[in-house]
């Protein structure tokens, strides 16, 4: 049987459908689509930053990432960074907003102060924390020192575990924010009712924490945690500030070997072979991020 | 009321109309007439020290008021940095008009590429005769043209000491060897006050600072033609020598680049520095107590048989071959060298940036000032060390210009062998190997 025709109206409805997309469609190709699209292409070149002249490679650029060592070190630090701090933000995170949702009578003040190491700007964080770390004119080995911990000045920044463990805390400072007022505010929507319930049947705070306020948070943080995983996975800034990525490449993460390739060696085809592979261990995150989130729409 | 007004009163239909025609017809312009009578030339420099750019601003000031049509805008660049920022800006066709203070490595890499405009023209402006013998060779191109002029030389491994601390220590000559310079570090190393300040980050420094002990161990990065010769006995010393003063350094010295390290030398920190005669300014401002007690060498090589080896960058001045001012851009390069601006310019960091015209040198003008006249003799070693001093670009005389020095600093693979080797106690053998392999990929590239 024949489909049945359009009328005049229906065909003006559809062009018109069509008209009122077509905006959102030619962003979304101007600042998605394009660009990732620039980036494959792109990685398939063998290109001089400077000129952008280069001539065409095939794979041969991931042949070449898949088969360096850097690569592989790289992205190890790149897990361990994201996992550390990632880590550490959700257990200042929570913590700290629990202590917030007390009623104590600083707590206006203290949610205000809380927010400060989020909003500060990352140069300025590290500029500050670089003083912190410093092996001369640092407080923290001044005190240290002064304290009779130690009888030498640390190097926070220049050895290792002390630059990897340097960096997970500074970021942990800096992105726990975040988390304290996703949670928070998850925390004054949890009923008040449960909790009497609990207490009623006898249950200490530590039993009312993990039965009622964490599965009611649970929600929250798979988003908290999907969201700053994809964050931190891509930080480049802060790293890059801090230790520049050494001692050697013990520090040095995906985005600043990107950067690397594209800036320092002026390989912008190698460069885009290294954005288009992270930006595959990526997807697996906004993979997960996007099942979550559909799977709590009603 | 009438919509016709008197002279008296102002405006006339006339007048308006005209004035409209105008207008209209300036809107008519094409955008490049109406920008050549603004033009507006961006200078990007990594040299930006307050005093600087107060030197610069007055240079601007003066060049603008002799070109009213030419506003010029300064925009500070860094040492780490510009090599990125030039390389997008490249990129991009969003480039300065003109750049100063760059080492001329990295300008032979842009000029090998067709990113620099030839600079002989503004060199003739400037005057062939003023300039000291030799001062433009670092920047002549296998095309026998010039990519850039310099700005000023330095030399930016001179050994500083303290005497005070040499006299409490029982030294009595400024180390010449680095047997000498090992034990004089280890004997001024006490109260809190550290040996030397070797900088051992993964950074352009440590490239920099650690290619001069290899040349001051008798070796060299390349052979004359740009034969990969880092895997030496040479290096090998060097290494070791570079190892062995690790304890005598502040534990920071890992992450250090030049601003750590000058700072650790100005505060007291270290009783040894390395680097320009920035030092001497800024003992003068930060630090006054030590000013009587501080002087400079070349900085000491492994035995006296080997000759000191100088590291100067051969500060340049270029213009991008994407410049969209070129002519004006070349006025203003060669006005930077106008005497007075020029000379306050050098004022702003004396010792630390050094006159390339032998007219400055002599100019009554340019040695009339407190830390020239006060460190005269420093000023003079420094003048005559960088005078004789080359880089990873142009590593001696018999040397070919390395177009690609600048992507090997940028790269780290000197930085990184030294890391390895010192802090991860790698074997000399396979980090020297895996240099030497980055060397050569970048090479090939």
């Amino acid at each position: 049987m024949a489909a049945p025709r359009q009328t005049a109206l229906e065909r003006q409805y559809s062009l018109l459908g069509l008209m009122l997309i077509a905006p959102t469609v030619l962003v979304f190709c101007a600042v998605i689509v394009y660009p990732l699209v620039s980036a494959i292409y792109l990685s398939l070149f063998s290109v001089f930053t400077p000129t952008l002249q280069g001539g065409w490679v095939g794979l041969e650029n991931y042949r070449s990432l898949l088969g360096s060592g850097e690569f592989w070190v790289s992205l190890r630090n790149n897990l361990v960074w994201t996992a550390g701090t990632l880590a550490l933000q959700v257990l200042f995170g929570v913590g700290m907003a629990l202590v917030l949702h007390q009623n104590l009578w600083f707590r206006s003040l203290a949610r205000s102060l809380i927010l400060f190491p989020y909003f500060v700007s990352t140069v300025v964080a590290v500029l500050v924390w670089k003083w912190v770390f410093n092996d001369l004119y640092g407080i923290l080995n001044h005190v240290m020192m002064a304290a009779g911990i130690i009888d030498w000045p640390v190097d926070y920044l220049g050895t290792m575990p002390n630059a990897m463990i340097s960096i997970i805390l500074v970021g942990a400072w800096k992105y726990f924010p975040f988390v304290v007022i996703a949670v928070l505010a998850r925390l004054q929507t949890i009923p008040e009712p449960l909790y009497e319930a609990a207490r009623i049947d006898g249950a200490g705070p530590v039993a009312r924490f993990f039965d009622i306020t964490l599965p009611q948070l649970r929600e929250v943080l798979v988003v908290i945690v999907l969201l700053r995983a994809i964050w931190d996975f891509k930080e480049f800034d802060l790293i890059y500030l801090m230790t520049g990525g050494g001692p050697v490449i013990a520090t040095q993460t995906l985005p600043l070997l990107v950067y690397k390739e594209a800036f320092a060696l002026n390989r912008m085809g190698m460069a885009a072979a290294y954005a288009v592979v992270m930006m595959a261990i990526m997807l697996v995150f906004m993979v997960l991020y996007i099942r979550r989130t559909r799977e709590r729409r009603p | 009321m009438s919509l016709t007004r008197s002279s008296s009163g102002g405006i006339t239909r006339r007048g308006a109309l005209k004035g409209l025609a105008a207008t209209s017809a300036l809107a008519a312009l094409p955008i490049g007439a109406r920008a050549q009578s603004a033009t507006t030339l961006r200078w990007w420099s990594p040299q930006a020290a307050p005093a600087q750019l107060e030197a610069y601003q007055a240079q601007i000031a003066s060049f603008e008021a002799l070109h009213p049509g030419i506003k010029v805008v300064f925009e500070k660049t860094s040492d780490e940095g510009y090599a990125p920022q030039l390389a997008a800006a490249f990129a991009s066709g969003d480039v300065p008009d003109v750049v100063t203070h760059l080492p001329s490595f990295s300008v032979q890499t842009y000029y090998a590429n067709g990113l620099i405009e030839p600079f002989d023209e503004v060199i003739e402006a400037i005057g062939v005769d003023n300039y000291y013998p030799g001062a433009n060779e670092v920047f002549r191109t296998p095309d026998g043209k010039h990519c850039a002029t310099g700005i000023g030389n330095s030399a930016a491994n001179a050994l500083w000491v303290r005497r005070d601390l040499m006299a409490d220590a029982g030294i009595g000559k400024i180390p010449e060897t680095w047997d000498e310079l090992r034990a004089a570090c280890q004997a001024m190393q006490k109260g809190g006050i550290f040996g030397a300040p070797l900088p051992y980050g993964r950074n352009g420094m440590t490239s920099l600072i650690f290619i001069g002990f290899i040349h001051q161990a008798g070796g060299q990065v390349f052979t004359p033609d740009l034969q990969i010769a880092l895997d030496s006995e040479a290096t090998r010393n060097a290494l070791e020598f570079y190892r062995s003063m690790r304890e005598l350094c502040p534990p920071g010295a890992t992450n250090y680049s030049w601003g750590e390290s000058l700072t650790a030398f100005v505060s007291g920190a270290t009783a040894t520095g390395i680097y320009t005669g920035r030092v001497l300014v800024n003992v003068r401002d930060q630090n006054p107590g030590l000013a009587d007690q501080i002087t400079c060498a070349t900085y000491p090589r492994i035995a006296t048989d080997v000759a000191p080896w100088t590291f100067n960058d051969f500060a340049s001045v270029f213009i991008p071959a994407q410049s969209k001012n070129k002519d004006a851009a070349k006025l203003f390069a060669a006005y930077i060298f106008d005497p007075p601006g020029y000379i306050k310019q050098l004022h702003a960091a004396p010792g630390h940036v050094l006159p390339v015209l032998r007219t400055i040198g002599e100019n009554p003008a340019y040695l009339d000032n407190d830390i020239i006249r006060k460190y005269s003799a420093e000023v003079e070693l420094m003048s005559a060390a960088a005078a004789g001093g080359y880089n990873l670009g142009y590593e001696s005389a018999a040397h070919q210009s390395n177009a690609k020095a600048g992507e090997i600093i940028a790269a780290h693979p000197i930085a990184d062998m030294v890391q390895r080797v010192v802090l991860n106690g790698d074997s000399m053998d396979a980090a020297i190997g895996d240099a030497v392999k980055a060397i050569d990929a970048i090479m090939k590239a």
